[in-house]
Protein backbone atom coordinates (compact mmCIF):
# COMPACT_ATOMS: atom_id res chain seq x y z
CA UNK A 1 0.00 0.00 0.00
CA UNK A 2 2.71 2.31 0.63
CA UNK A 3 4.59 1.49 -2.25
CA UNK A 4 1.48 2.41 -4.20
CA UNK A 5 1.11 5.79 -2.56
CA UNK A 6 5.11 6.40 -3.36
CA UNK A 7 4.31 5.48 -6.50
CA UNK A 8 1.29 7.81 -7.05
CA UNK A 9 3.13 10.87 -5.74
CA UNK A 10 5.98 10.15 -7.67
CA UNK A 11 3.77 10.50 -10.56
CA UNK A 12 1.47 13.27 -9.34
CA UNK A 13 4.27 15.55 -8.04
CA UNK A 14 5.90 16.45 -11.00
CA UNK A 15 2.27 16.26 -13.09
CA UNK A 16 0.92 18.73 -10.46
CA UNK A 17 4.27 20.76 -11.32
CA UNK A 18 4.01 20.61 -14.90
CA UNK A 19 0.26 22.06 -14.10
CA UNK A 20 1.06 25.31 -12.29
CA UNK A 21 3.65 26.28 -14.59
CA UNK A 22 0.98 25.61 -17.24
CA UNK A 23 -1.57 27.74 -15.57
CA UNK A 24 1.31 30.38 -14.18
CA UNK A 25 1.71 31.03 -17.72
CA UNK A 26 -1.80 31.14 -18.94
CA UNK A 27 -2.34 33.64 -16.05
CA UNK A 28 0.86 35.79 -17.23
CA UNK A 29 -0.62 35.96 -20.40
CA UNK A 30 -4.00 36.85 -19.27
CA UNK A 31 -2.77 39.50 -17.47
CA UNK A 32 -0.62 40.44 -20.63
CA UNK A 33 -3.47 40.93 -22.75
CA UNK A 34 -5.46 43.04 -20.33
CA UNK A 35 -2.97 45.10 -19.91
CA UNK A 36 -3.05 45.83 -23.84
CA UNK A 37 -6.38 46.88 -23.95
CA UNK A 38 -5.88 49.10 -20.79
CA UNK A 39 -5.13 52.92 -21.49
CA UNK A 40 -1.92 53.75 -21.51
CA UNK A 41 -0.17 56.40 -18.98
CA UNK A 42 2.38 58.12 -21.00
CA UNK A 43 5.05 60.05 -19.96
CA UNK A 44 5.99 63.89 -20.04
CA UNK A 45 8.27 63.56 -22.80
CA UNK A 46 5.66 61.52 -24.98
CA UNK A 47 2.72 63.45 -23.78
CA UNK A 48 4.57 66.25 -25.97
CA UNK A 49 6.13 64.48 -28.50
CA UNK A 50 2.39 62.60 -29.59
CA UNK A 51 0.31 65.34 -28.84
CA UNK A 52 2.84 67.32 -31.84
CA UNK A 53 1.70 64.92 -34.02
CA UNK A 54 -1.83 64.59 -33.51
CA UNK A 55 -1.80 60.38 -32.33
CA UNK A 56 -5.28 59.94 -32.19
CA UNK A 57 -7.53 56.83 -33.12
CA UNK A 58 -9.34 57.13 -36.46
CA UNK A 59 -10.18 56.39 -40.00
CA UNK A 60 -7.67 58.73 -41.57
CA UNK A 61 -4.54 60.72 -40.15
CA UNK A 62 -2.87 63.65 -41.17
CA UNK A 63 0.19 65.03 -39.67
CA UNK A 64 0.36 68.89 -38.02
CA UNK A 65 4.03 68.32 -39.00
CA UNK A 66 3.85 68.03 -42.76
CA UNK A 67 0.72 70.22 -43.00
CA UNK A 68 2.95 73.09 -41.29
CA UNK A 69 6.31 71.87 -42.99
CA UNK A 70 4.91 71.66 -46.94
CA UNK A 71 1.23 73.62 -46.56
CA UNK A 72 -0.29 70.24 -47.73
CA UNK A 73 -2.45 67.79 -45.99
CA UNK A 74 -1.26 64.00 -46.45
CA UNK A 75 -3.98 61.26 -45.70
CA UNK A 76 -2.54 58.02 -44.17
CA UNK A 77 -4.85 55.20 -43.03
CA UNK A 78 -5.72 56.16 -39.36
CA UNK A 79 -4.96 54.41 -36.13
CA UNK A 80 -7.20 52.10 -34.45
CA UNK A 81 -7.46 52.16 -30.59
CA UNK A 82 -5.16 49.13 -30.00
CA UNK A 83 -2.69 50.61 -32.43
CA UNK A 84 -2.70 53.75 -30.55
CA UNK A 85 -2.05 52.07 -27.26
CA UNK A 86 1.03 50.10 -29.36
CA UNK A 87 2.53 53.67 -30.14
CA UNK A 88 1.93 54.96 -26.42
CA UNK A 89 3.38 51.99 -25.10
CA UNK A 90 6.28 51.98 -27.56
CA UNK A 91 6.87 55.83 -27.16
CA UNK A 92 6.95 55.25 -23.23
CA UNK A 93 9.69 52.40 -23.74
CA UNK A 94 11.94 54.57 -25.38
CA UNK A 95 11.51 57.41 -23.16
CA UNK A 96 11.89 55.54 -19.90
CA UNK A 97 13.32 52.07 -20.89
CA UNK A 98 13.55 51.10 -17.49
CA UNK A 99 10.17 52.31 -15.83
CA UNK A 100 11.56 54.72 -13.51
CA UNK A 101 8.45 57.16 -14.29
CA UNK A 102 6.59 53.53 -14.44
CA UNK A 103 3.74 52.47 -11.31
CA UNK A 104 4.91 48.69 -12.74
CA UNK A 105 7.48 48.89 -14.60
CA UNK A 106 7.66 45.03 -15.41
CA UNK A 107 3.81 45.38 -17.04
CA UNK A 108 4.20 49.51 -18.08
CA UNK A 109 7.35 48.79 -19.93
CA UNK A 110 6.79 45.04 -20.91
CA UNK A 111 9.29 43.87 -18.18
CA UNK A 112 12.07 45.77 -20.96
CA UNK A 113 14.67 45.86 -17.60
CA UNK A 114 15.04 41.96 -17.54
CA UNK A 115 16.94 42.59 -21.16
CA UNK A 116 19.13 45.21 -19.52
CA UNK A 117 22.15 44.14 -16.79
CA UNK A 118 22.48 47.67 -15.56
CA UNK A 119 20.72 50.37 -14.65
CA UNK A 120 21.13 53.20 -16.59
CA UNK A 121 20.32 51.91 -20.39
CA UNK A 122 17.70 53.82 -22.02
CA UNK A 123 16.62 53.87 -25.54
CA UNK A 124 16.41 57.81 -25.58
CA UNK A 125 19.91 58.06 -24.70
CA UNK A 126 21.19 57.44 -27.73
CA UNK A 127 18.40 57.76 -30.11
CA UNK A 128 17.88 61.40 -29.23
CA UNK A 129 14.76 63.30 -27.89
CA UNK A 130 12.72 59.89 -28.21
CA UNK A 131 13.93 59.11 -31.78
CA UNK A 132 13.53 62.23 -32.95
CA UNK A 133 15.49 64.99 -32.55
CA UNK A 134 14.61 68.71 -33.90
CA UNK A 135 15.25 72.03 -33.37
CA UNK A 136 13.09 75.14 -32.68
CA UNK A 137 11.93 75.50 -35.78
CA UNK A 138 11.37 71.81 -36.38
CA UNK A 139 14.23 70.49 -38.80
CA UNK A 140 15.33 67.16 -38.04
CA UNK A 141 18.86 66.96 -36.98
CA UNK A 142 21.95 65.65 -38.72
CA UNK A 143 22.81 61.64 -37.40
CA UNK A 144 20.80 61.64 -34.40
CA UNK A 145 20.06 58.36 -34.71
CA UNK A 146 15.94 59.22 -35.99
CA UNK A 147 14.08 56.07 -35.10
CA UNK A 148 11.96 57.06 -38.07
CA UNK A 149 14.54 57.38 -40.55
CA UNK A 150 15.77 53.89 -39.56
CA UNK A 151 12.65 52.21 -40.15
CA UNK A 152 12.35 53.40 -43.37
CA UNK A 153 15.93 52.20 -44.47
CA UNK A 154 15.88 49.09 -42.77
CA UNK A 155 16.48 45.30 -43.58
CA UNK A 156 19.62 46.04 -45.34
CA UNK A 157 22.80 44.24 -45.31
CA UNK A 158 24.31 45.00 -42.15
CA UNK A 159 28.82 44.37 -42.65
CA UNK A 160 28.84 43.39 -38.72
CA UNK A 161 26.54 40.88 -38.85
CA UNK A 162 26.70 39.76 -42.16
CA UNK A 163 23.14 39.92 -42.24
CA UNK A 164 20.27 41.24 -44.11
CA UNK A 165 19.14 42.79 -40.61
CA UNK A 166 15.52 43.59 -40.09
CA UNK A 167 14.51 46.31 -38.00
CA UNK A 168 13.18 43.67 -35.55
CA UNK A 169 16.59 41.74 -35.04
CA UNK A 170 18.72 45.40 -34.75
CA UNK A 171 16.09 46.39 -31.80
CA UNK A 172 17.51 42.62 -30.02
CA UNK A 173 21.52 44.15 -30.91
CA UNK A 174 20.60 47.29 -29.15
CA UNK A 175 19.61 45.33 -26.10
CA UNK A 176 22.30 42.41 -26.33
CA UNK A 177 25.42 45.17 -26.74
CA UNK A 178 23.81 48.93 -25.87
CA UNK A 179 22.32 47.86 -23.17
CA UNK A 180 24.92 45.03 -22.48
CA UNK A 181 21.90 42.45 -21.67
CA UNK A 182 20.07 39.57 -23.48
CA UNK A 183 17.43 39.31 -26.67
CA UNK A 184 13.96 39.76 -26.66
CA UNK A 185 11.77 37.46 -28.59
CA UNK A 186 11.03 38.88 -32.19
CA UNK A 187 7.49 38.66 -31.30
CA UNK A 188 7.74 40.14 -27.95
CA UNK A 189 5.51 42.92 -26.86
CA UNK A 190 8.38 45.16 -26.21
CA UNK A 191 9.94 44.64 -29.82
CA UNK A 192 6.48 45.03 -31.31
CA UNK A 193 5.38 48.05 -29.98
CA UNK A 194 8.70 50.29 -29.99
CA UNK A 195 8.47 48.85 -33.72
CA UNK A 196 4.95 50.60 -33.58
CA UNK A 197 6.22 53.69 -32.51
CA UNK A 198 9.29 53.61 -34.91
CA UNK A 199 6.64 53.46 -38.20
CA UNK A 200 4.15 56.46 -36.53
CA UNK A 201 6.86 58.52 -36.83
CA UNK A 202 8.26 57.69 -40.08
CA UNK A 203 3.91 58.33 -41.41
CA UNK A 204 4.06 61.65 -39.13
CA UNK A 205 7.29 62.92 -41.02
CA UNK A 206 6.15 61.12 -44.06
CA UNK A 207 9.55 59.40 -44.56
CA UNK A 208 9.33 57.57 -47.76
CA UNK A 209 10.32 53.31 -47.60
CA UNK A 210 13.78 53.26 -48.99
CA UNK A 211 15.22 56.42 -48.83
CA UNK A 212 17.95 57.58 -47.10
CA UNK A 213 17.30 60.85 -44.52
CA UNK A 214 20.43 62.20 -42.70
CA UNK A 215 19.36 61.92 -39.53
CA UNK A 216 19.48 58.05 -40.04
CA UNK A 217 22.20 56.35 -37.41
CA UNK A 218 24.78 58.26 -37.14
CA UNK A 219 27.20 60.54 -38.76
CA UNK A 220 30.37 59.22 -38.41
CA UNK A 221 33.74 60.58 -38.40
CA UNK A 222 36.83 58.93 -40.44
CA UNK A 223 40.35 59.47 -39.06
CA UNK A 224 40.59 61.19 -43.14
CA UNK A 225 38.15 63.48 -41.37
CA UNK A 226 40.27 65.50 -39.16
CA UNK A 227 43.65 66.84 -39.16
CA UNK A 228 45.27 63.53 -38.95
CA UNK A 229 47.25 64.39 -35.69
CA UNK A 230 46.26 60.81 -34.35
CA UNK A 231 43.80 60.12 -31.98
CA UNK A 232 45.20 60.67 -28.22
CA UNK A 233 43.39 59.61 -24.96
CA UNK A 234 45.40 61.59 -23.15
CA UNK A 235 44.24 65.02 -24.90
CA UNK A 236 40.85 63.00 -24.85
CA UNK A 237 41.30 62.38 -21.23
CA UNK A 238 41.30 66.23 -20.45
CA UNK A 239 38.40 67.14 -23.14
CA UNK A 240 36.46 64.89 -21.08
CA UNK A 241 37.40 66.48 -17.82
CA UNK A 242 35.83 69.82 -19.38
CA UNK A 243 33.26 68.81 -21.74
CA UNK A 244 31.52 65.75 -20.22
CA UNK A 245 32.55 64.94 -16.52
CA UNK A 246 30.04 67.90 -15.23
CA UNK A 247 26.97 65.08 -16.15
CA UNK A 248 28.53 61.61 -17.04
CA UNK A 249 31.26 62.00 -13.34
CA UNK A 250 34.84 61.48 -13.02
CA UNK A 251 35.60 58.07 -13.65
CA UNK A 252 32.42 58.29 -16.40
CA UNK A 253 29.88 55.65 -14.68
CA UNK A 254 27.30 58.40 -14.82
CA UNK A 255 25.43 60.18 -12.14
CA UNK A 256 22.02 59.65 -10.22
CA UNK A 257 20.71 62.38 -8.30
CA UNK A 258 18.09 62.04 -5.80
CA UNK A 259 17.03 58.84 -6.86
CA UNK A 260 17.10 59.96 -10.64
CA UNK A 261 19.27 59.70 -13.51
CA UNK A 262 21.28 62.84 -14.58
CA UNK A 263 23.62 61.74 -17.30
CA UNK A 264 23.88 57.82 -18.23
CA UNK A 265 27.05 55.79 -17.52
CA UNK A 266 29.71 55.90 -20.31
CA UNK A 267 31.88 53.38 -18.60
CA UNK A 268 31.48 50.77 -15.89
CA UNK A 269 29.16 48.00 -15.07
CA UNK A 270 26.35 50.13 -16.36
CA UNK A 271 27.61 51.24 -19.74
CA UNK A 272 27.47 49.61 -23.09
CA UNK A 273 29.77 46.67 -23.62
CA UNK A 274 32.66 46.08 -25.43
CA UNK A 275 31.51 44.68 -28.43
CA UNK A 276 28.85 47.72 -28.87
CA UNK A 277 29.51 49.52 -32.00
CA UNK A 278 30.00 52.37 -29.36
CA UNK A 279 33.17 51.29 -28.70
CA UNK A 280 35.91 52.71 -30.46
CA UNK A 281 37.95 49.62 -30.54
CA UNK A 282 35.69 47.65 -32.29
CA UNK A 283 34.35 50.55 -34.70
CA UNK A 284 36.34 54.11 -34.43
CA UNK A 285 33.67 56.05 -36.44
CA UNK A 286 30.32 55.65 -34.12
CA UNK A 287 31.10 57.00 -30.62
CA UNK A 288 32.80 59.90 -31.89
CA UNK A 289 30.58 60.64 -34.77
CA UNK A 290 27.49 60.72 -32.06
CA UNK A 291 29.80 62.40 -29.82
CA UNK A 292 29.95 65.53 -32.49
CA UNK A 293 26.50 65.62 -33.22
CA UNK A 294 24.88 64.93 -29.87
CA UNK A 295 26.88 66.42 -27.10
CA UNK A 296 26.81 67.93 -25.39
CA UNK A 297 23.34 69.11 -24.78
CA UNK A 298 22.88 72.76 -25.77
CA UNK A 299 26.36 72.85 -27.37
CA UNK A 300 25.62 70.29 -29.98
CA UNK A 301 27.99 70.16 -33.45
CA UNK A 302 30.91 72.31 -31.07
CA UNK A 303 33.51 69.61 -31.27
CA UNK A 304 35.78 69.08 -33.84
CA UNK A 305 36.36 66.01 -35.42
CA UNK A 306 39.47 65.26 -34.07
CA UNK A 307 38.04 66.52 -30.53
CA UNK A 308 35.13 63.64 -30.63
CA UNK A 309 37.44 60.86 -31.90
CA UNK A 310 39.90 61.90 -28.53
CA UNK A 311 37.18 61.74 -26.18
CA UNK A 312 35.83 58.37 -28.07
CA UNK A 313 38.70 56.79 -27.74
CA UNK A 314 39.62 58.09 -24.42
CA UNK A 315 35.88 56.84 -22.52
CA UNK A 316 36.66 53.57 -24.63
CA UNK A 317 39.77 53.07 -22.90
CA UNK A 318 37.53 52.94 -19.46
CA UNK A 319 36.20 49.60 -18.46
CA UNK A 320 32.96 48.27 -19.47
CA UNK A 321 31.21 45.13 -19.25
CA UNK A 322 32.88 42.11 -22.11
CA UNK A 323 30.70 41.40 -25.34
CA UNK A 324 28.44 38.29 -25.13
CA UNK A 325 30.93 36.85 -27.79
CA UNK A 326 34.27 37.81 -26.31
CA UNK A 327 34.45 34.84 -23.59
CA UNK A 328 35.20 34.24 -19.95
CA UNK A 329 38.56 35.03 -19.70
CA UNK A 330 37.99 38.88 -21.15
CA UNK A 331 34.72 38.94 -19.27
CA UNK A 332 36.66 38.46 -15.95
CA UNK A 333 39.64 40.80 -16.79
CA UNK A 334 36.67 44.22 -17.61
CA UNK A 335 34.61 42.74 -14.12
CA UNK A 336 37.83 43.00 -12.18
CA UNK A 337 38.53 46.02 -13.76
CA UNK A 338 35.32 47.09 -13.25
CA UNK A 339 35.72 46.66 -9.49
CA UNK A 340 39.22 47.81 -8.72
CA UNK A 341 39.95 50.69 -10.83
CA UNK A 342 37.55 52.96 -9.79
CA UNK A 343 38.14 53.07 -5.90
CA UNK A 344 42.21 52.99 -6.69
CA UNK A 345 41.39 56.01 -9.26
CA UNK A 346 39.27 57.72 -7.19
CA UNK A 347 42.06 57.59 -4.74
CA UNK A 348 44.88 58.81 -7.08
CA UNK A 349 42.62 60.99 -9.28
CA UNK A 350 40.80 63.41 -6.77
CA UNK A 351 43.49 66.12 -5.86
CA UNK A 352 45.17 65.38 -9.71
CA UNK A 353 41.55 66.46 -11.64
CA UNK A 354 41.08 69.14 -9.25
CA UNK A 355 44.18 70.25 -11.10
CA UNK A 356 43.65 69.70 -14.20
CA UNK A 357 39.70 71.31 -14.41
CA UNK A 358 41.19 74.17 -12.92
CA UNK A 359 43.58 74.55 -15.92
CA UNK A 360 42.27 76.40 -18.53
CA UNK A 361 41.36 73.98 -21.51
CA UNK A 362 44.04 74.85 -24.59
CA UNK A 363 42.31 72.86 -27.41
CA UNK A 364 40.30 76.25 -28.42
CA UNK A 365 37.14 75.52 -26.42
CA UNK A 366 36.18 77.04 -23.44
CA UNK A 367 35.52 74.67 -20.37
CA UNK A 368 31.95 73.91 -19.44
CA UNK A 369 30.75 76.59 -16.98
CA UNK A 370 31.03 75.67 -13.23
CA UNK A 371 27.10 76.27 -12.55
CA UNK A 372 26.45 73.41 -15.15
CA UNK A 373 26.32 70.72 -12.86
CA UNK A 374 24.84 72.83 -10.19
CA UNK A 375 21.33 73.57 -12.44
CA UNK A 376 21.61 69.99 -12.92
CA UNK A 377 21.34 68.69 -9.83
CA UNK A 378 18.69 71.90 -9.43
CA UNK A 379 16.58 69.60 -11.91
CA UNK A 380 16.71 72.35 -14.15
CA UNK B 1 49.02 8.59 -43.55
CA UNK B 2 47.86 7.50 -47.01
CA UNK B 3 44.29 7.53 -45.41
CA UNK B 4 44.77 10.99 -43.51
CA UNK B 5 45.98 12.35 -47.17
CA UNK B 6 42.80 10.60 -48.57
CA UNK B 7 40.48 12.01 -45.94
CA UNK B 8 41.60 15.57 -46.59
CA UNK B 9 41.56 15.12 -50.29
CA UNK B 10 37.89 13.72 -49.96
CA UNK B 11 36.61 17.10 -47.82
CA UNK B 12 38.92 19.42 -49.95
CA UNK B 13 36.87 17.57 -52.82
CA UNK B 14 33.45 18.11 -51.28
CA UNK B 15 33.71 21.61 -50.42
CA UNK B 16 35.37 22.04 -54.20
CA UNK B 17 31.66 20.38 -55.47
CA UNK B 18 29.48 21.83 -53.24
CA UNK B 19 30.44 25.77 -54.00
CA UNK B 20 31.80 25.68 -57.59
CA UNK B 21 29.32 22.40 -59.03
CA UNK B 22 26.64 21.39 -56.98
CA UNK B 23 24.21 23.97 -57.91
CA UNK B 24 22.64 23.54 -53.93
CA UNK B 25 21.56 27.14 -53.00
CA UNK B 26 22.93 26.84 -49.90
CA UNK B 27 26.65 26.86 -51.09
CA UNK B 28 25.61 29.05 -53.88
CA UNK B 29 23.76 32.57 -52.74
CA UNK B 30 23.50 33.39 -56.44
CA UNK B 31 19.77 33.30 -57.38
CA UNK B 32 17.70 31.74 -60.44
CA UNK B 33 17.09 34.40 -62.75
CA UNK B 34 13.02 33.47 -63.63
CA UNK B 35 11.36 35.09 -66.24
CA UNK B 36 10.00 38.32 -66.25
CA UNK B 37 12.52 39.37 -63.78
CA UNK B 38 14.94 41.62 -65.89
CA UNK B 39 11.60 43.11 -66.25
CA UNK B 40 10.40 43.54 -63.53
CA UNK B 41 13.60 44.98 -61.92
CA UNK B 42 13.71 47.87 -64.29
CA UNK B 43 9.79 48.28 -63.84
CA UNK B 44 10.29 48.70 -60.12
CA UNK B 45 13.94 50.33 -60.33
CA UNK B 46 15.61 47.64 -58.56
CA UNK B 47 18.73 49.23 -59.33
CA UNK B 48 18.89 51.95 -57.09
CA UNK B 49 19.72 49.32 -54.57
CA UNK B 50 23.29 48.13 -56.73
CA UNK B 51 23.02 46.10 -59.98
CA UNK B 52 23.87 42.99 -57.45
CA UNK B 53 24.48 42.71 -53.86
CA UNK B 54 22.69 41.04 -50.60
CA UNK B 55 19.82 43.29 -50.67
CA UNK B 56 19.17 42.49 -54.45
CA UNK B 57 19.71 39.07 -54.55
CA UNK B 58 17.17 38.86 -51.70
CA UNK B 59 14.47 41.07 -53.37
CA UNK B 60 15.10 38.70 -56.13
CA UNK B 61 14.36 35.35 -54.27
CA UNK B 62 11.44 37.65 -52.82
CA UNK B 63 10.35 37.77 -56.79
CA UNK B 64 10.67 34.03 -57.26
CA UNK B 65 8.83 33.30 -54.18
CA UNK B 66 6.24 35.84 -55.06
CA UNK B 67 5.76 34.45 -58.98
CA UNK B 68 7.11 31.64 -58.54
CA UNK B 69 5.71 30.58 -55.06
CA UNK B 70 4.91 26.28 -55.90
CA UNK B 71 8.65 25.94 -57.38
CA UNK B 72 10.71 28.30 -54.95
CA UNK B 73 8.67 27.28 -51.38
CA UNK B 74 8.13 23.54 -51.62
CA UNK B 75 8.54 23.44 -48.19
CA UNK B 76 5.19 25.51 -47.45
CA UNK B 77 2.98 24.93 -50.09
CA UNK B 78 0.96 21.69 -51.85
CA UNK B 79 0.80 23.33 -54.93
CA UNK B 80 2.07 22.18 -57.88
CA UNK B 81 3.02 23.76 -61.66
CA UNK B 82 -0.51 22.09 -62.70
CA UNK B 83 -2.70 24.14 -60.03
CA UNK B 84 -4.32 26.95 -60.82
CA UNK B 85 -3.94 29.26 -58.18
CA UNK B 86 -0.35 28.28 -57.14
CA UNK B 87 1.86 31.60 -56.65
CA UNK B 88 0.93 34.38 -54.47
CA UNK B 89 0.75 36.94 -57.65
CA UNK B 90 -2.58 34.68 -58.58
CA UNK B 91 -4.12 36.73 -56.50
CA UNK B 92 -1.82 39.84 -55.39
CA UNK B 93 0.07 42.34 -57.43
CA UNK B 94 3.37 43.75 -56.53
CA UNK B 95 2.02 46.82 -56.05
CA UNK B 96 -0.85 45.47 -53.36
CA UNK B 97 1.97 44.01 -51.86
CA UNK B 98 3.92 47.14 -51.07
CA UNK B 99 0.57 48.87 -49.76
CA UNK B 100 0.30 45.79 -47.80
CA UNK B 101 3.49 46.33 -46.11
CA UNK B 102 3.56 50.06 -45.22
CA UNK B 103 -0.33 49.13 -43.95
CA UNK B 104 1.20 46.35 -41.98
CA UNK B 105 1.30 45.83 -38.02
CA UNK B 106 -2.11 46.96 -37.16
CA UNK B 107 -4.94 46.07 -35.06
CA UNK B 108 -6.92 43.06 -37.14
CA UNK B 109 -10.37 42.79 -35.75
CA UNK B 110 -10.67 39.33 -37.63
CA UNK B 111 -7.93 38.36 -35.42
CA UNK B 112 -8.46 39.89 -32.36
CA UNK B 113 -4.72 41.29 -32.59
CA UNK B 114 -1.92 43.45 -34.29
CA UNK B 115 -0.32 41.16 -37.34
CA UNK B 116 2.46 42.04 -38.87
CA UNK B 117 3.61 41.97 -42.47
CA UNK B 118 5.10 38.44 -41.39
CA UNK B 119 2.29 37.13 -39.73
CA UNK B 120 0.63 37.69 -43.51
CA UNK B 121 2.66 36.15 -45.41
CA UNK B 122 2.80 33.20 -43.20
CA UNK B 123 -1.06 33.48 -42.97
CA UNK B 124 -0.89 32.64 -46.91
CA UNK B 125 1.86 30.06 -46.88
CA UNK B 126 -1.12 28.23 -44.33
CA UNK B 127 -4.53 28.86 -46.26
CA UNK B 128 -4.17 30.16 -49.63
CA UNK B 129 -1.64 28.13 -51.26
CA UNK B 130 -2.42 25.08 -48.84
CA UNK B 131 0.37 24.52 -46.83
CA UNK B 132 2.55 25.05 -43.84
CA UNK B 133 3.59 27.75 -41.97
CA UNK B 134 7.77 28.94 -42.00
CA UNK B 135 9.43 30.48 -39.08
CA UNK B 136 9.58 34.81 -39.17
CA UNK B 137 13.19 35.05 -39.68
CA UNK B 138 12.93 32.14 -43.08
CA UNK B 139 14.01 33.32 -46.03
CA UNK B 140 10.57 32.57 -47.58
CA UNK B 141 8.96 35.29 -45.26
CA UNK B 142 12.12 37.62 -44.88
CA UNK B 143 12.57 38.27 -48.61
CA UNK B 144 9.05 38.55 -49.53
CA UNK B 145 9.15 41.85 -47.10
CA UNK B 146 12.38 42.39 -48.63
CA UNK B 147 10.46 42.81 -52.58
CA UNK B 148 7.74 44.44 -50.40
CA UNK B 149 10.25 46.68 -49.45
CA UNK B 150 11.49 47.28 -52.77
CA UNK B 151 8.69 48.06 -54.57
CA UNK B 152 7.30 50.34 -52.15
CA UNK B 153 10.73 52.66 -52.56
CA UNK B 154 10.11 52.62 -56.09
CA UNK B 155 6.37 54.15 -55.48
CA UNK B 156 7.74 56.16 -53.03
CA UNK B 157 5.19 55.26 -50.06
CA UNK B 158 5.24 55.86 -46.50
CA UNK B 159 3.80 54.59 -43.90
CA UNK B 160 0.10 54.53 -43.91
CA UNK B 161 -0.04 55.41 -47.60
CA UNK B 162 -3.90 54.58 -49.20
CA UNK B 163 -3.95 52.71 -51.79
CA UNK B 164 -6.37 54.14 -54.05
CA UNK B 165 -8.89 52.52 -56.81
CA UNK B 166 -7.57 53.28 -60.37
Amino acid sequence: MLKLVGRLAALAVPLLSLGGLYFYALHKHEQREEFRHAAVTLTPNCIAKLGRYALTAGNEYESPYMLKRTGMRIALRGYSDEDVRAIERGCNIVDDTQGRLAQDPDLERWNARRFIRGAHANCDHCHRDLGDKQDAAGNRQKGTLHLGASWVMADMYDRFTGLLLPYELRQMQCYINASNGYKPNIADDVIRDVTAYTRFLSAALDMKIGNHYEEQGIDEINASETMKQGDDYIRGELLYKHKCQHCHGQQAIGQEVNGQLVAPALAGPNAWNSQSRNNFYFVSTVLAGFICRNMPPGQENSLDNQQCRDIAFYISNLPRPAGDKQGPLVAVQQQLLMRVMPPLLRLTESSASKKASERPLELGHAPLENGAKARLEDGE
Amino acid sequence: MNRTLAALAAIIGFLLWAHLASGVPVFDSQVESEPGWERFRVEYGINYFGEDGQFVRAVQNGYNLFFHTHKYATRFTRKRAGDGVNSCSGCHTAKELAYSFVNSDRFDPKFGRRLSFEDRVRWCYAASVDGFVPTVYDPAVRDVRLLARAVAHHLQLSEGALQHKD
